[in-house]
């Protein structure tokens, strides 16, 4: 019953809130390696995941890609790269979170019968 | 979200670079030291870090699965083979029969450019730090 009111939305922004913490702890990982030689930057790879969750197949898990067409380390140079990508991961985490937050009010709306 | 794993990355970056701040005030520290313990002179300090690969179960696990992220670590401290700087001083207690006394090679310009560096790479560490923070107070937000 709960999954029907929430649909495809709340299983996407769930899977979407875990690739955002993977992707943060990737950034927090590319930025305490600016000086280790030959360190290969992270990413995660999620977002191609969508589609198939929207074509109605079963996602996978967000999973660790390594950046190989960047340079290897050390990169100093690149950390205004990673604190944007820092700054961008947050913000979307933080409007994900403000998105299930809504959903759930949806749910409780429904669930109060519209009486306050 | 594993908010501990997320903290223990960006610490051990501010780890890495606090430790190359450290060399670096000692190299400075003994920019005008004509002798060490083990008589050949002092030698500029250069710490060489890498990423963490931890031989642990969850780090094991976490590398079959792909790359890991476990931060950086510290792997070694080397000395660079610098020349002495020499310095014609005559009625100095460690100079030569030819008057010059050697001074480590250490360049304070070099050395100003890696602290400020680490230093830079410290704050990096710190903002990583604050957006975890961020998120995971956030995150107590889902709901209320």
């Amino acid at each position: 019953m709960i999954n029907a009111i929430e649909g495809l939305g709340a299983s996407m922004v769930k899977l979407a809130l875990d690739a955002a913490a993977l992707r943060h702890q990737a950034i927090a990982n590319n930025i305490a390696n600016l000086h280790s030689p030959g360190y290969v930057p992270l990413a995660v790879s999620f977002e191609s995941q969508l589609e198939a969750l929207r074509r109605g197949q079963a996602p996978g898990k967000p999973e660790l890609v390594e950046q190989l067409d960047r340079a290897p380390g050390p990169r100093p140079q690149d950390a205004d790269m990673e604190m944007v990508a820092l700054a961008e991961n947050t913000i979307h985490y933080q409007a994900l979170i403000k998105g299930i937050g809504t959903q759930l009010a949806i749910l409780s709306a429904v669930a109060s019968d519209q009486r306050r | 979200m594993d908010y501990l794993q997320a903290f223990a990355i960006s610490a051990s970056g501010m780890a890495v670079e606090k430790a190359r701040v450290d060399l670096t005030a000692v190299n400075l520290a003994n920019a005008q030291s004509t002798r060490s313990a083990d008589g050949i002179g002092v030698r500029p300090l250069r710490l060489v870090s890498a990423a963490r690969s931890g031989t642990d179960f969850p780090a094991l696990l976490a590398g079959a699965a792909g790359a890991s992220l476990q931060g950086a670590q510290i792997v070694s401290i080397t000395t660079l083979a610098t020349p002495p700087r020499l310095v014609f001083e005559p009625g100095h207690p460690d100079a030569d029969e030819n008057g010059f006394v050697a001074y480590p090679g250490i360049n304070p310009v070099a050395e100003m450019i890696n602290m400020l560096t680490a230093v830079r790479a410290y704050e990096a560490d710190v903002a990583a730090l604050n957006a975890a923070k961020a998120m995971a107070l956030r995150t107590l937000q889902i709901g209320g």
